[in-house]
């Protein structure tokens, strides 16, 4: 079944979304807020809803900030999918292109910038930063149980 | 003493003694953290306390921009010999400093009391 709800969200058999917002940081909470439910329908735990959550709001947070310096008015599709238990997420903005992981995350919690960096690569299994010729595409993915077991892991 | 506030992110803040008490309320992300650091370093630079409790038992969610402004206030407070308590912490809050490295850097207590009785 496929459907299209006012929201602009779309559905596939309930296993996949997309959605594109603009690069306001008032759409970081109710885009997470979105996935989240999307991911519950998809019998994903609470706990792995609540990782990737947060890891969807880090990696927008990014985009915001680092590829669009803070302009609100620049598009960001977002993509969430699972697959056998496999949560996939996808950010394509058309910002500078820059790849975040040649430059950013350290591992003084005390000195800043790159928190939001270190959260996506200690609770995912894969952050690939994959160029594109106008911008980038952002491909996060775990499996379900390990995305909610993977918050004690370094 | 109670204290001026300027955001409802910040509806209640004290002095009890050299102890500052500020209780947050609200997710707070990218879009709202500003807000939350300049209405504490305000507080901070102001009354300059030696300690800080920070009540986040009405944050149901915050991000990395939020950790970040605990951070900023840690560095104000620590090299003072004060300590930074975290009380009444949510299930998603504790989860984010426990990510992000921080939950041994801060003090997390149950609640104000056992912060105050320090």
């Amino acid at each position: 079944m496929v459907g299209r709800p006012k929201s602009g969200l779309t559905v596939s058999a309930m296993v996949s979304f997309e959605k594109t917002v603009s690069s306001d940081p008032a759409n970081l909470a109710p885009v997470r807020k979105e996935v989240e439910a999307f991911l519950a329908t998809a019998g994903i735990a609470d706990a792995g809803i609540a990782n990737v959550g947060l890891c969807l709001n880090e990696a927008m947070a990014n985009i915001i900030r680092h590829a669009y310096r803070g302009a609100e008015d620049r598009p960001i599709k977002v993509g969430a999918a699972v697959e056998n238990g496999r949560v996939t997420i996808t950010l394509r903005d058309w910002g500078n292109g820059r790849d975040p992981s040649t430059c950013c995350g350290n591992n003084d919690p005390l000195t800043p910038g790159g928190l939001g960096l270190n959260c996506l690569r200690r609770l995912m299994d894969e952050v690939t930063f994959t160029p594109q010729p106008d911008g980038m595409l952002l491909t996060l993915s775990c499996n379900g149980a390990r995305c909610a077991a993977s918050t004690n892991q370094s | 003493m109670d204290l001026m506030t300027t955001t409802e992110l910040v509806p209640t803040a004290r002095l009890v003694g050299t102890t500052m008490v500020i209780e947050v309320q609200g997710e707070i992300d990218l879009h709202n953290s500003p807000d939350l650091r300049t209405e504490i370093l305000h507080l901070l630079n102001k009354h300059k306390p030696k300690s800080l409790v920070l009540n986040l038992a009405k944050v149901p969610y915050m991000d990395s921009s939020a950790a970040a402004v605990l951070v900023e206030a840690i560095r104000i407070i620590r090299p003072k010999g004060g300590k930074i308590y975290l009380a009444g912490l949510q299930p998603r809050v504790k989860g984010l400093l426990e990510v992000a490295r921080l939950g041994t850097i801060f003090t997390i207590v149950k609640d104000e009391a056992e912060a105050l009785s320090k």
